[in-house]
């Protein structure tokens, strides 16, 4: 206990300077943050260049990013295509031209579609995302709506209908028809919290057109929006979404290329990155890659590719996955580091590959390790 | 939210279907309700209409062969109220003041009708009355040139914007016509 006790001794004393050293912090990080006292999300926040180390600036800082956030909000999670009450626009919902806005507004529906699915499945080991959020969309952002406008637009829900009768004499019967609700929705002003992460995902892929909407995306943001939503700090618990939402962008400008299909190939693609991963198990275990690539003649594509790009969201449990990050994002070489990450999760279960022809070892390698 | 408004196809006795320039611009994924107004007149026409949104409301008109379509139908979108009914029942075909006594015993801001394949939209003593003519275009009783055309509702909170696809000289043509509940 005393030990634990140290160590946020030690975090609190770096974080409370007023210029913040990012090498110590970097150092401290690398060995895991406590989960005490908001260390981790500041810790976090600090790494990803979201904050600045100045503590004096914080203040004002943080509420500009969390009102440009806004401002992206109003602007571009809405229910309908604007209506401008021009009665000349041309502009039609059945219109094919690729410049019109009901044509776009389309396009987006199919991409939330996607992002839907995805978010809906978030973590489905871990209950946290299908609770209900303390901050919902009517709560945080002042706009005229009282609900997330993002899901009346996939909601497929029937519209509530009586038929009516007349009969013989003339007086009229109602007949109500059985409304069908959508499954697991909540009431207007409530929301859970993956509903929270599909409109980051929305406010991302709206604004980084030319990248668009990978799969993928959901894991990574998922602990981001975990450590920010559980901070406990009030403060940094209402403004989770901002947060996320910034931090994300500055995590996705450095693994985006992952990210991207035309890249896979070249230099900085996903192929030579998987490419690097089983250099460096040659390097460190000779025996194994021989094993694996020579008898085996398993590819890496088979296995590594979900750990890279996700950043090995999927393969641990979340709290061990938060962990695992600290050390990511304070790693000097941040993310070339993942890929030494690999290797050692390669190496522990060596003895297992070793005694397996070929299907039995990808199942190893595929299901999740631990 | 968008809800397609269309009736009075009379597939296959009056016209072979849709204008193809209609078909290409109703493609699924777009549309989450239909109001229909009947005389469809056949079980294939409600299947195509079913193909387009999940949620279709038909009531039954004087051709209709499917006998379970419901006489009027009231459907709740949102603050609105709007009254579906095929319009046959209503003498004289078409008149507002006979309009307005349906929409009344219904108790609805918006009344839907067909009947006489020809496009109404207008405000009545600040109901709104909707005719989505004949998307065929099929001839009726008095009239054997008839312009194919459909309506598409964009409702919101308190207003509803009415799209009008009508074919003219081989073209879609779009108008917008604006209700605001009062």
């Amino acid at each position: 206990m005393a030990a634990a006790q140290n160590k946020v001794k030690l975090f609190e004393n770096v974080l409370n300077q007023e210029i913040i050293s990012l090498e110590e912090i970097k150092k401290l990080c690398f060995s895991g943050c406590p989960e005490e006292a908001s260390i981790r999300a500041t810790c976090w926040k600090l790494l990803l260049n979201y904050i600045p180390p100045e503590t004096a600036d914080w203040k004002s800082h943080l509420k500009k990013q969390r009102e440009s956030y806004a401002k992206f909000i109003d602007e571009l999670v809405q229910n309908s295509v604007e209506n401008d009450n021009d009665s000349s626009t041309k502009d039609h919902p059945l219109n094919t031209n690729p410049q019109s806005d009901w044509n776009q507004y389309f396009k987006d529906n199919e991409m939330l579609c996607q992002i839907d699915r995805d978010c809906r499945r978030l973590s489905p080991g871990l209950a946290f995302y299908q609770y209900e959020t303390k901050y919902p969309y009517g709560k945080i952002f002042k706009s005229n709506h009282e609900t997330n406008p993002l899901r009346k637009r996939l909601a497929g829900i029937a519209l509530s209908a009586e038929e009516i009768h007349t009969n013989k004499v003339g007086t009229f019967q109602k007949n109500k028809e059985i409304k069908k609700k959508a499954p697991e929705q909540l009431s207007d002003g409530e929301e859970y919290h993956w509903e929270v992460v599909e409109r980051i995902l929305f406010v991302y892929t709206k604004l980084n057109k030319g990248q668009g909407y990978v799969q993928g995306m959901n894991e990574v943001i998922g602990p981001l929006y975990y450590t920010f939503a559980t901070d406990p700090d009030q403060s940094g618990q209402e403004n989770a979404e901002a947060d996320t939402f910034w931090c994300f962008m500055n995590l996705m400008s450095e693994v985006r290329d992952n990210f991207i299909k035309s890249l896979d190939e070249s230099k900085v693609g996903i192929t030579h990155k998987m490419q690097q991963v089983m250099e460096v198990l040659e390097k460190i275990d000779t025996p194994l890659y021989i094993y694996l690539t020579k008898n085996l003649e398993v590819k890496p594509q088979y296995f590594c590719f979900r750990w890279i790009t996700v950043l090995l969201t999927q393969e641990f449990d979340l709290p061990n996955v938060v962990r695992i990050w600290d050390s990511l994002l304070s790693h000097e070489k941040r993310f070339d580091f993942l890929i030494y990450i690999c290797c050692a999760m390669l190496k522990l279960i060596r003895g297992d590959i070793l005694k397996k022809d070929f299907t039995a070892a990808l199942k190893t390698l595929q299901v999740r390790l631990y | 939210m968008l809800v397609l408004v269309l009736g009075d196809l009379h597939i296959p006795h009056r016209s072979g279907g849709l204008p193809a320039k209609f078909k290409r611009l109703l493609v699924p994924g777009k549309i989450q309700h239909i109001l229909c107004t009947g005389n469809l007149c056949t079980r294939e026409t409600y299947d195509y209409l079913k193909s387009l949104a999940n949620d279709v409301h038909v009531v039954k008109g004087d051709f209709d062969e499917v006998s379970t379509y419901p006489e009027q139908k009231v459907v709740t979108v949102g603050q609105f109220r709007i009254g579906l009914c095929h319009g046959h029942q209503i003498i004289p075909w078409g008149d507002m003041e006979s309009l307005a006594i349906v929409q009344r015993q219904l108790d609805v801001d918006i009344l839907i009708t067909g009947h006489t394949h020809k496009f109404e939209a207008f405000e009545h003593e600040n109901k709104f009355f909707i005719n989505p003519g004949s998307a065929t275009g099929a001839y009726n009783t008095l009239d054997r040139d008839v312009i194919p055309s459909f309506v598409l509702l964009d409702i919101q909170k308190t207003t509803i914007v009415a799209y009008v696809y009508k074919i003219r000289d081989d073209d879609v043509v779009v108008e917008k016509v604006e209700y605001k509940k009062p």
